[in-house]
Protein backbone atom coordinates (compact mmCIF):
# COMPACT_ATOMS: atom_id res chain seq x y z
CA UNK A 1 0.00 0.00 0.00
CA UNK A 2 0.92 3.22 -0.95
CA UNK A 3 0.47 6.30 1.83
CA UNK A 4 0.21 9.79 0.03
CA UNK A 5 3.01 11.81 2.33
CA UNK A 6 4.44 15.14 1.71
CA UNK A 7 6.51 14.06 -1.65
CA UNK A 8 2.73 14.45 -3.35
CA UNK A 9 2.22 18.03 -2.24
CA UNK A 10 3.09 18.94 -5.53
CA UNK A 11 1.48 16.21 -7.73
CA UNK A 12 -1.33 17.52 -10.24
CA UNK A 13 -4.93 16.54 -9.45
CA UNK A 14 -4.49 14.56 -13.04
CA UNK A 15 -1.30 13.01 -11.69
CA UNK A 16 -2.69 11.71 -8.80
CA UNK A 17 -5.71 10.37 -10.31
CA UNK A 18 -3.48 9.03 -12.57
CA UNK A 19 -1.05 7.13 -10.39
CA UNK A 20 -3.97 5.92 -8.29
CA UNK A 21 -6.05 5.17 -11.13
CA UNK A 22 -7.24 1.80 -9.61
CA UNK A 23 -7.50 2.66 -5.93
CA UNK A 24 -10.20 5.43 -7.30
CA UNK A 25 -11.93 3.22 -9.50
CA UNK A 26 -11.95 0.65 -6.97
CA UNK A 27 -13.71 2.92 -4.96
CA UNK A 28 -15.68 4.60 -7.14
CA UNK A 29 -17.44 0.83 -8.30
CA UNK A 30 -18.01 0.07 -4.35
CA UNK A 31 -19.81 3.70 -4.11
CA UNK A 32 -22.26 2.60 -6.69
CA UNK A 33 -22.96 -1.09 -5.92
CA UNK A 34 -21.99 -1.81 -1.89
CA UNK A 35 -25.43 0.97 -1.41
CA UNK A 36 -27.56 -0.94 -3.00
CA UNK A 37 -26.67 -3.76 -1.46
CA UNK A 38 -26.74 -1.49 1.87
CA UNK A 39 -30.76 -0.75 0.84
CA UNK A 40 -31.41 -4.43 1.17
CA UNK A 41 -29.53 -5.05 4.10
CA UNK A 42 -31.28 -1.59 5.61
CA UNK A 43 -35.30 -2.60 4.82
CA UNK A 44 -34.93 -6.16 5.87
CA UNK A 45 -33.61 -4.58 9.39
CA UNK A 46 -30.28 -6.72 8.70
CA UNK A 47 -28.18 -3.26 8.57
CA UNK A 48 -25.56 -4.44 11.57
CA UNK A 49 -25.39 -7.20 9.43
CA UNK A 50 -23.03 -4.66 7.48
CA UNK A 51 -20.18 -3.87 10.53
CA UNK A 52 -20.05 -8.11 11.37
CA UNK A 53 -19.84 -9.37 7.83
CA UNK A 54 -16.22 -7.08 6.83
CA UNK A 55 -14.80 -7.93 10.48
CA UNK A 56 -15.41 -11.83 9.46
CA UNK A 57 -13.91 -10.58 6.31
CA UNK A 58 -11.45 -9.07 8.07
CA UNK A 59 -10.53 -12.35 10.56
CA UNK A 60 -10.85 -14.94 7.38
CA UNK A 61 -7.90 -13.03 5.95
CA UNK A 62 -5.92 -13.15 9.34
CA UNK A 63 -6.45 -16.27 9.02
CA UNK A 64 -5.35 -17.02 5.63
CA UNK A 65 -1.86 -15.21 6.82
CA UNK A 66 -1.87 -17.38 9.84
CA UNK A 67 -1.98 -21.22 8.06
CA UNK A 68 0.08 -19.77 4.95
CA UNK A 69 3.05 -21.72 5.69
CA UNK A 70 0.87 -25.13 6.19
CA UNK A 71 -0.68 -24.22 3.20
CA UNK A 72 1.95 -23.87 1.15
CA UNK A 73 3.71 -27.27 2.99
CA UNK A 74 0.42 -29.34 2.63
CA UNK A 75 -1.57 -27.90 -0.64
CA UNK A 76 -0.07 -25.83 -2.12
CA UNK A 77 -0.55 -22.46 -4.19
CA UNK A 78 1.05 -22.55 -7.47
CA UNK A 79 4.45 -23.36 -7.21
CA UNK A 80 4.91 -20.51 -4.33
CA UNK A 81 6.90 -20.50 -1.00
CA UNK A 82 5.78 -18.93 1.94
CA UNK A 83 7.94 -16.12 1.43
CA UNK A 84 7.54 -15.52 -2.39
CA UNK A 85 3.84 -15.72 -1.65
CA UNK A 86 3.63 -13.02 0.23
CA UNK A 87 5.12 -10.92 -2.42
CA UNK A 88 2.87 -12.30 -4.99
CA UNK A 89 -0.44 -10.17 -5.54
CA UNK A 90 -2.34 -12.57 -7.96
CA UNK A 91 -2.04 -15.56 -5.76
CA UNK A 92 -1.93 -14.18 -2.87
CA UNK A 93 -4.96 -12.22 -3.52
CA UNK A 94 -7.04 -15.03 -4.59
CA UNK A 95 -6.02 -17.11 -1.19
CA UNK A 96 -6.91 -14.41 1.06
CA UNK A 97 -10.21 -13.37 -1.24
CA UNK A 98 -10.98 -17.10 -0.84
CA UNK A 99 -10.16 -17.14 3.03
CA UNK A 100 -12.70 -13.71 3.13
CA UNK A 101 -15.67 -15.21 1.39
CA UNK A 102 -15.53 -18.70 3.25
CA UNK A 103 -15.54 -16.47 6.65
CA UNK A 104 -17.97 -14.04 5.37
CA UNK A 105 -20.52 -17.05 3.92
CA UNK A 106 -19.90 -18.87 7.71
CA UNK A 107 -20.62 -15.95 9.69
CA UNK A 108 -23.38 -14.89 7.00
CA UNK A 109 -25.03 -18.55 7.82
CA UNK A 110 -24.57 -18.31 11.78
CA UNK A 111 -26.53 -15.47 11.84
CA UNK A 112 -29.05 -16.62 9.34
CA UNK A 113 -29.57 -19.89 11.17
CA UNK A 114 -29.66 -18.38 14.06
CA UNK A 115 -32.65 -15.82 12.90
CA UNK A 116 -34.28 -19.05 12.11
CA UNK A 117 -34.49 -20.31 15.38
CA UNK A 118 -35.47 -16.45 17.19
CA UNK A 119 -32.48 -17.33 18.74
CA UNK A 120 -31.97 -13.43 20.49
CA UNK A 121 -32.86 -10.12 18.96
CA UNK A 122 -31.38 -9.28 15.67
CA UNK A 123 -29.02 -6.39 17.40
CA UNK A 124 -28.09 -9.06 19.95
CA UNK A 125 -27.29 -11.90 17.37
CA UNK A 126 -25.20 -9.32 15.33
CA UNK A 127 -23.44 -7.82 17.67
CA UNK A 128 -22.35 -11.13 19.31
CA UNK A 129 -20.75 -12.41 15.54
CA UNK A 130 -19.44 -8.82 15.58
CA UNK A 131 -17.44 -9.15 18.69
CA UNK A 132 -16.73 -13.40 18.20
CA UNK A 133 -14.82 -12.38 14.15
CA UNK A 134 -13.36 -8.86 16.03
CA UNK A 135 -11.32 -11.37 18.45
CA UNK A 136 -10.97 -13.65 16.31
CA UNK A 137 -9.19 -11.11 14.27
CA UNK A 138 -6.92 -10.53 17.05
CA UNK A 139 -6.29 -14.26 17.76
CA UNK A 140 -5.36 -15.14 14.27
CA UNK A 141 -3.29 -11.76 14.55
CA UNK A 142 -1.26 -13.23 17.40
CA UNK A 143 -0.22 -16.21 14.86
CA UNK A 144 0.64 -14.61 12.31
CA UNK A 145 2.44 -10.60 12.42
CA UNK A 146 1.96 -10.27 8.78
CA UNK A 147 -1.48 -10.50 8.53
CA UNK A 148 -2.18 -8.67 11.62
CA UNK A 149 -0.53 -6.18 9.66
CA UNK A 150 -2.17 -6.22 6.78
CA UNK A 151 -5.51 -6.13 8.85
CA UNK A 152 -4.40 -3.05 10.61
CA UNK A 153 -3.95 -1.44 7.20
CA UNK A 154 -7.34 -2.51 5.98
CA UNK A 155 -8.83 -1.25 9.12
CA UNK A 156 -7.11 2.11 8.60
CA UNK A 157 -8.68 2.24 5.46
CA UNK A 158 -5.51 3.82 3.13
CA UNK A 159 -6.43 2.05 -0.06
CA UNK A 160 -4.61 3.93 -2.55
CA UNK A 161 -2.05 1.05 -3.35
CA UNK A 162 -5.18 -0.47 -5.05
CA UNK A 163 -3.64 -2.53 -7.89
CA UNK A 164 -4.84 -3.15 -11.36
CA UNK A 165 -5.33 -7.46 -9.73
CA UNK A 166 -7.29 -6.32 -7.00
CA UNK A 167 -9.27 -3.65 -9.35
CA UNK A 168 -9.97 -6.79 -11.60
CA UNK A 169 -11.07 -9.10 -9.20
CA UNK A 170 -12.95 -6.27 -7.15
CA UNK A 171 -14.95 -5.28 -10.61
CA UNK A 172 -15.74 -8.54 -11.52
CA UNK A 173 -17.65 -9.17 -8.38
CA UNK A 174 -19.14 -6.09 -7.79
CA UNK A 175 -20.53 -6.19 -11.43
CA UNK A 176 -21.78 -9.86 -11.07
CA UNK A 177 -23.21 -8.47 -8.03
CA UNK A 178 -24.83 -5.55 -9.85
CA UNK A 179 -26.02 -7.29 -12.61
CA UNK A 180 -27.98 -9.82 -10.26
CA UNK A 181 -29.55 -6.39 -8.16
CA UNK A 182 -30.80 -5.30 -11.50
CA UNK A 183 -31.62 -8.91 -13.35
CA UNK A 184 -33.47 -10.12 -10.20
CA UNK A 185 -34.54 -6.49 -8.44
CA UNK A 186 -38.05 -7.49 -8.58
CA UNK A 187 -38.12 -10.68 -7.14
CA UNK A 188 -35.26 -9.97 -4.27
CA UNK A 189 -37.81 -6.95 -3.36
CA UNK A 190 -40.92 -8.83 -3.61
CA UNK A 191 -39.24 -11.66 -1.47
CA UNK A 192 -38.07 -9.23 1.01
CA UNK A 193 -41.12 -6.98 1.76
CA UNK A 194 -43.94 -9.74 1.55
CA UNK A 195 -42.68 -13.56 2.36
CA UNK A 196 -46.01 -15.13 1.62
CA UNK A 197 -47.26 -13.39 -1.67
CA UNK A 198 -43.75 -14.14 -2.90
CA UNK A 199 -44.86 -17.57 -2.51
CA UNK A 200 -48.22 -17.54 -3.73
CA UNK A 201 -47.54 -15.70 -6.76
CA UNK A 202 -44.96 -19.03 -7.44
CA UNK A 203 -41.98 -17.70 -6.34
CA UNK A 204 -39.05 -19.23 -5.09
CA UNK A 205 -38.44 -17.68 -1.69
CA UNK A 206 -35.76 -19.91 -0.63
CA UNK A 207 -34.12 -19.56 -3.69
CA UNK A 208 -34.10 -16.18 -3.90
CA UNK A 209 -33.31 -15.26 -0.15
CA UNK A 210 -29.76 -17.69 -0.73
CA UNK A 211 -29.32 -15.39 -3.52
CA UNK A 212 -29.33 -11.80 -2.20
CA UNK A 213 -27.41 -13.40 0.93
CA UNK A 214 -24.76 -14.55 -1.81
CA UNK A 215 -24.99 -11.73 -3.61
CA UNK A 216 -24.15 -10.07 -0.14
CA UNK A 217 -21.46 -11.83 1.14
CA UNK A 218 -19.73 -11.48 -1.96
CA UNK A 219 -19.97 -8.33 -2.27
CA UNK A 220 -18.57 -7.90 1.29
CA UNK A 221 -15.49 -10.11 1.46
CA UNK A 222 -14.04 -8.90 -2.26
CA UNK A 223 -15.01 -5.29 -0.43
CA UNK A 224 -13.41 -6.03 2.93
CA UNK A 225 -10.38 -7.44 0.88
CA UNK A 226 -9.76 -5.06 -1.41
CA UNK A 227 -10.72 -1.54 0.27
CA UNK A 228 -10.96 -2.41 4.02
CA UNK A 229 -13.74 -2.93 6.49
CA UNK A 230 -13.99 0.55 7.07
CA UNK A 231 -15.09 2.16 3.86
CA UNK A 232 -17.35 -0.94 3.24
CA UNK A 233 -19.24 -0.65 6.11
CA UNK A 234 -20.13 3.05 5.27
CA UNK A 235 -20.97 2.46 2.19
CA UNK A 236 -23.44 -0.09 3.13
CA UNK A 237 -24.97 1.49 5.61
CA UNK A 238 -24.38 5.21 5.58
CA UNK A 239 -25.66 6.58 1.61
CA UNK A 240 -29.33 3.93 2.29
CA UNK A 241 -29.64 5.78 5.34
CA UNK A 242 -29.55 9.22 4.29
CA UNK A 243 -31.71 8.24 0.91
CA UNK A 244 -34.31 6.31 3.05
CA UNK A 245 -35.87 9.97 4.06
CA UNK A 246 -36.02 11.50 0.67
CA UNK A 247 -36.96 8.50 -1.60
CA UNK A 248 -40.16 8.30 -2.72
CA UNK A 249 -40.18 4.93 -4.20
CA UNK A 250 -37.80 1.77 -4.29
CA UNK A 251 -36.49 2.41 -7.81
CA UNK A 252 -36.01 6.17 -6.16
CA UNK A 253 -34.58 4.45 -3.32
CA UNK A 254 -31.76 2.74 -4.91
CA UNK A 255 -31.01 5.14 -7.28
CA UNK A 256 -30.42 7.80 -4.82
CA UNK A 257 -28.29 5.67 -2.29
CA UNK A 258 -25.84 4.92 -5.97
CA UNK A 259 -25.90 8.14 -6.32
CA UNK A 260 -24.97 9.66 -2.69
CA UNK A 261 -22.49 6.80 -2.71
CA UNK A 262 -20.56 8.17 -5.89
CA UNK A 263 -20.65 11.54 -4.73
CA UNK A 264 -19.31 10.26 -1.27
CA UNK A 265 -16.36 8.61 -3.21
CA UNK A 266 -15.58 11.86 -4.92
CA UNK A 267 -15.56 13.86 -2.19
CA UNK A 268 -14.10 11.66 -0.04
CA UNK A 269 -11.07 11.57 -2.73
CA UNK A 270 -10.80 15.32 -2.25
CA UNK A 271 -10.61 15.22 1.21
CA UNK A 272 -8.11 12.61 1.68
CA UNK A 273 -5.88 14.35 -0.91
CA UNK A 274 -6.39 17.84 0.03
CA UNK A 275 -6.20 17.25 4.17
CA UNK A 276 -3.62 14.09 3.42
CA UNK A 277 -6.29 11.72 5.65
CA UNK A 278 -6.38 8.38 4.49
CA UNK A 279 -8.99 7.65 2.02
CA UNK A 280 -11.75 5.23 3.41
CA UNK A 281 -12.23 7.17 6.28
CA UNK A 282 -12.16 10.03 4.38
CA UNK A 283 -15.52 8.30 2.09
CA UNK A 284 -16.87 7.30 4.79
CA UNK A 285 -16.99 10.79 6.70
CA UNK A 286 -18.09 12.44 3.16
CA UNK A 287 -21.22 9.76 3.31
CA UNK A 288 -21.99 11.26 6.84
CA UNK A 289 -22.42 14.70 5.81
CA UNK A 290 -24.86 13.54 2.95
CA UNK A 291 -27.07 12.33 6.51
CA UNK A 292 -27.36 16.15 7.53
CA UNK A 293 -30.11 17.05 5.14
CA UNK A 294 -32.06 14.22 6.75
CA UNK A 295 -31.72 16.16 10.19
CA UNK A 296 -33.88 18.79 8.78
CA UNK A 297 -37.93 18.09 8.39
CA UNK A 298 -38.86 17.37 4.86
CA UNK A 299 -41.87 19.41 4.10
CA UNK A 300 -44.25 16.88 1.68
CA UNK A 301 -46.91 18.37 -0.93
CA UNK A 302 -50.03 16.61 -0.11
CA UNK B 1 -71.09 -24.23 -10.90
CA UNK B 2 -67.47 -24.51 -11.66
CA UNK B 3 -65.26 -25.48 -8.92
CA UNK B 4 -62.68 -23.42 -7.94
CA UNK B 5 -61.06 -25.44 -4.98
CA UNK B 6 -61.45 -28.57 -3.63
CA UNK B 7 -60.52 -29.79 -0.40
CA UNK B 8 -61.01 -33.46 0.18
CA UNK B 9 -60.77 -35.03 3.74
CA UNK B 10 -57.46 -32.64 3.85
CA UNK B 11 -55.70 -32.18 7.14
CA UNK B 12 -53.08 -29.19 8.11
CA UNK B 13 -50.99 -28.94 10.80
CA UNK B 14 -46.65 -27.68 11.51
CA UNK B 15 -44.37 -30.57 11.53
CA UNK B 16 -46.42 -33.94 13.00
CA UNK B 17 -48.45 -32.02 14.68
CA UNK B 18 -52.01 -31.96 13.09
CA UNK B 19 -54.17 -28.65 13.35
CA UNK B 20 -57.45 -28.74 11.40
CA UNK B 21 -58.36 -32.37 9.86
CA UNK B 22 -61.10 -34.27 7.84
CA UNK B 23 -61.65 -30.68 6.13
CA UNK B 24 -64.08 -31.28 2.93
CA UNK B 25 -64.72 -28.03 0.84
CA UNK B 26 -65.95 -27.05 -2.43
CA UNK B 27 -65.70 -23.23 -3.34
CA UNK B 28 -67.50 -22.37 -6.67
CA UNK B 29 -67.57 -18.98 -9.04
CA UNK B 30 -69.69 -16.51 -6.93
CA UNK B 31 -69.46 -17.96 -2.77
CA UNK B 32 -68.07 -15.13 -0.70
CA UNK B 33 -67.14 -17.35 2.63
CA UNK B 34 -66.04 -16.72 5.48
CA UNK B 35 -63.76 -18.12 7.72
CA UNK B 36 -64.68 -17.89 11.75
CA UNK B 37 -63.82 -19.61 15.01
CA UNK B 38 -62.22 -18.72 18.62
CA UNK B 39 -58.85 -17.84 18.52
CA UNK B 40 -56.30 -20.81 18.53
CA UNK B 41 -58.70 -23.12 16.78
CA UNK B 42 -56.75 -23.41 13.48
CA UNK B 43 -58.45 -20.58 11.24
CA UNK B 44 -54.80 -18.89 10.09
CA UNK B 45 -53.99 -23.00 9.75
CA UNK B 46 -56.70 -23.95 7.29
CA UNK B 47 -55.86 -20.69 5.43
CA UNK B 48 -52.60 -21.31 5.12
CA UNK B 49 -53.51 -24.56 3.76
CA UNK B 50 -55.96 -23.09 0.76
CA UNK B 51 -53.46 -20.87 -0.32
CA UNK B 52 -50.32 -23.59 -0.57
CA UNK B 53 -48.20 -22.07 2.27
CA UNK B 54 -48.54 -25.29 4.06
CA UNK B 55 -48.91 -28.88 2.46
CA UNK B 56 -51.19 -31.21 3.45
CA UNK B 57 -50.71 -33.37 6.12
CA UNK B 58 -53.77 -35.90 4.73
CA UNK B 59 -56.13 -35.70 1.91
CA UNK B 60 -55.91 -34.07 -0.77
CA UNK B 61 -56.20 -29.61 -1.80
CA UNK B 62 -57.40 -29.30 -5.47
CA UNK B 63 -56.98 -25.80 -7.22
CA UNK B 64 -58.61 -25.29 -10.34
CA UNK B 65 -58.57 -21.72 -10.59
CA UNK B 66 -55.99 -20.33 -12.71
CA UNK B 67 -55.12 -17.51 -10.47
CA UNK B 68 -56.01 -16.98 -7.04
CA UNK B 69 -55.32 -13.46 -5.79
CA UNK B 70 -54.27 -13.10 -1.80
CA UNK B 71 -54.46 -10.05 0.56
CA UNK B 72 -52.00 -10.95 3.38
CA UNK B 73 -52.24 -8.81 6.91
CA UNK B 74 -51.24 -5.10 6.42
CA UNK B 75 -49.63 -5.19 9.46
CA UNK B 76 -47.17 -7.98 8.05
CA UNK B 77 -45.58 -5.33 5.89
CA UNK B 78 -43.17 -3.35 6.66
CA UNK B 79 -43.58 0.58 6.35
CA UNK B 80 -39.88 0.58 6.27
CA UNK B 81 -39.97 -0.21 2.41
CA UNK B 82 -39.96 3.51 0.55
CA UNK B 83 -42.59 1.80 -1.90
CA UNK B 84 -45.17 4.14 -3.86
CA UNK B 85 -48.80 2.96 -4.16
CA UNK B 86 -48.23 2.06 -8.02
CA UNK B 87 -45.13 -0.28 -7.14
CA UNK B 88 -47.27 -2.09 -4.67
CA UNK B 89 -49.98 -2.96 -7.10
CA UNK B 90 -47.13 -3.83 -9.64
CA UNK B 91 -45.97 -6.49 -7.62
CA UNK B 92 -49.18 -8.47 -8.23
CA UNK B 93 -47.80 -8.99 -11.91
CA UNK B 94 -44.38 -10.50 -10.56
CA UNK B 95 -45.82 -13.59 -11.10
CA UNK B 96 -45.94 -13.05 -14.65
CA UNK B 97 -42.55 -11.60 -15.08
CA UNK B 98 -39.04 -13.14 -15.40
CA UNK B 99 -36.01 -11.14 -15.26
CA UNK B 100 -35.45 -7.84 -16.61
CA UNK B 101 -38.77 -7.85 -18.43
CA UNK B 102 -40.34 -4.62 -17.51
CA UNK B 103 -44.24 -4.32 -16.86
CA UNK B 104 -46.46 -4.67 -19.76
CA UNK B 105 -48.30 -1.50 -21.31
CA UNK B 106 -51.23 -3.72 -20.72
CA UNK B 107 -50.15 -4.37 -16.66
CA UNK B 108 -49.72 -0.85 -16.25
CA UNK B 109 -53.04 -0.05 -17.84
CA UNK B 110 -54.54 -2.93 -15.59
CA UNK B 111 -52.70 -1.49 -12.36
CA UNK B 112 -54.39 1.84 -12.91
CA UNK B 113 -57.81 -0.23 -13.53
CA UNK B 114 -56.92 -1.84 -10.48
CA UNK B 115 -56.27 0.74 -8.27
CA UNK B 116 -59.38 2.51 -10.22
CA UNK B 117 -61.69 -0.50 -8.79
CA UNK B 118 -60.54 -0.24 -5.11
CA UNK B 119 -61.68 4.39 -5.27
CA UNK B 120 -57.06 5.01 -5.28
CA UNK B 121 -56.66 6.30 -8.31
CA UNK B 122 -55.73 9.63 -7.35
CA UNK B 123 -53.03 8.11 -4.85
CA UNK B 124 -51.13 6.26 -7.18
CA UNK B 125 -47.94 8.32 -6.67
CA UNK B 126 -48.45 8.23 -2.97
CA UNK B 127 -45.96 6.62 -0.39
CA UNK B 128 -48.07 3.39 0.35
CA UNK B 129 -46.75 3.66 3.66
CA UNK B 130 -48.26 7.22 3.99
CA UNK B 131 -52.02 5.70 3.47
CA UNK B 132 -54.35 5.38 6.65
CA UNK B 133 -54.72 1.20 7.40
CA UNK B 134 -58.17 1.06 5.16
CA UNK B 135 -56.69 2.88 2.35
CA UNK B 136 -53.68 0.38 2.67
CA UNK B 137 -56.08 -2.29 2.58
CA UNK B 138 -57.43 -1.48 -0.71
CA UNK B 139 -54.09 -0.82 -2.19
CA UNK B 140 -53.08 -4.89 -1.47
CA UNK B 141 -56.88 -5.63 -2.70
CA UNK B 142 -55.80 -4.40 -5.70
CA UNK B 143 -52.78 -6.03 -5.79
CA UNK B 144 -54.43 -9.17 -5.54
CA UNK B 145 -56.65 -8.15 -8.55
CA UNK B 146 -53.47 -7.71 -10.53
CA UNK B 147 -53.41 -11.14 -11.02
CA UNK B 148 -56.97 -11.55 -12.50
CA UNK B 149 -58.09 -13.57 -9.98
CA UNK B 150 -61.43 -15.68 -9.60
CA UNK B 151 -60.80 -16.23 -6.27
CA UNK B 152 -59.98 -13.94 -3.54
CA UNK B 153 -58.25 -14.97 -0.20
CA UNK B 154 -57.78 -12.08 2.67
CA UNK B 155 -56.60 -12.66 5.96
CA UNK B 156 -58.15 -10.21 8.99
CA UNK B 157 -58.95 -7.45 5.43
CA UNK B 158 -60.53 -5.07 8.13
CA UNK B 159 -58.41 -5.48 11.41
CA UNK B 160 -57.55 -2.61 12.61
CA UNK B 161 -59.55 0.08 10.34
CA UNK B 162 -62.04 2.68 11.39
CA UNK B 163 -65.85 1.98 11.05
CA UNK B 164 -65.43 3.97 7.82
CA UNK B 165 -62.56 1.87 6.60
CA UNK B 166 -64.34 -1.13 7.07
CA UNK B 167 -67.54 0.00 5.74
CA UNK B 168 -65.19 0.70 2.37
CA UNK B 169 -63.86 -2.12 2.30
CA UNK B 170 -66.66 -4.66 2.84
CA UNK B 171 -68.74 -2.39 0.07
CA UNK B 172 -65.45 -3.06 -2.57
CA UNK B 173 -65.66 -6.79 -1.52
CA UNK B 174 -69.90 -7.40 -1.89
CA UNK B 175 -69.45 -5.16 -5.08
CA UNK B 176 -66.64 -8.10 -6.33
CA UNK B 177 -68.71 -11.08 -5.33
CA UNK B 178 -71.71 -9.41 -6.53
CA UNK B 179 -70.44 -7.89 -10.11
CA UNK B 180 -67.81 -9.47 -11.13
CA UNK B 181 -68.81 -13.30 -10.24
CA UNK B 182 -65.34 -13.39 -8.03
CA UNK B 183 -65.67 -16.20 -5.00
CA UNK B 184 -63.94 -14.74 -1.69
CA UNK B 185 -62.91 -16.45 1.04
CA UNK B 186 -61.78 -14.33 4.00
CA UNK B 187 -61.18 -15.31 7.75
CA UNK B 188 -61.73 -12.91 10.33
CA UNK B 189 -61.87 -12.55 14.25
CA UNK B 190 -64.78 -9.48 13.91
CA UNK B 191 -67.88 -11.51 13.36
CA UNK B 192 -69.94 -8.53 12.57
CA UNK B 193 -68.20 -7.78 9.63
CA UNK B 194 -68.49 -11.46 8.37
CA UNK B 195 -72.24 -11.44 9.26
CA UNK B 196 -73.16 -8.56 7.17
CA UNK B 197 -70.76 -9.87 4.21
CA UNK B 198 -70.68 -13.58 3.83
CA UNK B 199 -73.18 -15.93 2.17
CA UNK B 200 -71.48 -18.59 4.34
CA UNK B 201 -69.26 -19.47 7.10
CA UNK B 202 -66.17 -22.39 7.62
CA UNK B 203 -66.67 -22.44 11.71
CA UNK B 204 -63.40 -23.51 13.00
CA UNK B 205 -63.12 -25.21 16.70
CA UNK B 206 -61.26 -28.28 17.73
CA UNK B 207 -59.56 -29.12 14.97
CA UNK B 208 -62.73 -29.67 13.24
CA UNK B 209 -64.16 -27.93 10.38
CA UNK B 210 -67.72 -27.17 9.88
CA UNK B 211 -69.57 -25.51 6.48
CA UNK B 212 -73.14 -23.63 7.56
CA UNK B 213 -74.95 -20.86 6.99
CA UNK B 214 -74.82 -17.19 8.80
CA UNK B 215 -77.18 -17.78 10.70
CA UNK B 216 -76.48 -21.18 11.60
CA UNK B 217 -72.50 -20.93 12.18
CA UNK B 218 -73.06 -17.27 13.69
CA UNK B 219 -75.97 -18.52 16.27
CA UNK B 220 -75.92 -17.14 19.45
CA UNK B 221 -76.03 -20.38 21.46
CA UNK B 222 -73.13 -21.46 19.06
CA UNK B 223 -70.91 -18.50 20.10
CA UNK B 224 -71.62 -18.25 23.38
CA UNK B 225 -69.95 -21.88 23.87
CA UNK B 226 -66.61 -20.35 22.53
CA UNK B 227 -66.91 -16.26 22.81
CA UNK B 228 -67.37 -14.57 26.82
CA UNK B 229 -68.30 -11.42 24.91
CA UNK B 230 -70.66 -12.65 22.13
CA UNK B 231 -72.84 -9.73 22.38
CA UNK B 232 -70.46 -6.92 21.78
CA UNK B 233 -68.46 -9.13 19.10
CA UNK B 234 -72.02 -9.03 16.78
CA UNK B 235 -72.86 -5.63 17.56
CA UNK B 236 -69.55 -4.01 16.09
CA UNK B 237 -71.25 -3.61 13.37
CA UNK B 238 -69.66 -1.12 11.01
Amino acid sequence: MIALDDTLADVSWIERISLFRWALSAALIAGIVCPIAGVFLLVRRTSFQGIALPQFATAGVVFGFAILPWWIEHIGLGDLTAESALSDTHAAMNYHFAWAAVFTFVGLAALVWTGRRNLGSEIGRTAAAFAIANAATYLFGRLSPIGKGHADQLLTGEVLGVGLHEFETLAVVLGLSLLIFVWFQRDLLLVSFDRETARVLGKHVTAFEGLLNVVVGLTVSVGTMTLGPTMLFGLLVLPPLAARRFASSMTNFFLLSSGIGVLAVVLGVVISFELDFPLGPSIVAAAALALLPGAFPVRRST
Amino acid sequence: MSVLLRLDRAAFGYGRRTVVSGVDLAVGAGDFLGIVGPNGSGKTTLFRGILGLIPPLAGRVERTSAAIGYVPQRETLDPIYPLSVTEVVAMGAYGRLRGLRTLRRVDRDLARDCLARVGLAERAHDAFASLSGGQRQRVLIARALMTRPQLLLLDEPTSGVDRGAQAHILELLIGLNTREHMAILLVSHQLAMVRDAVKSCLWVANGMVERGSVADVLAPERLAESYTTVSSMLEDAP
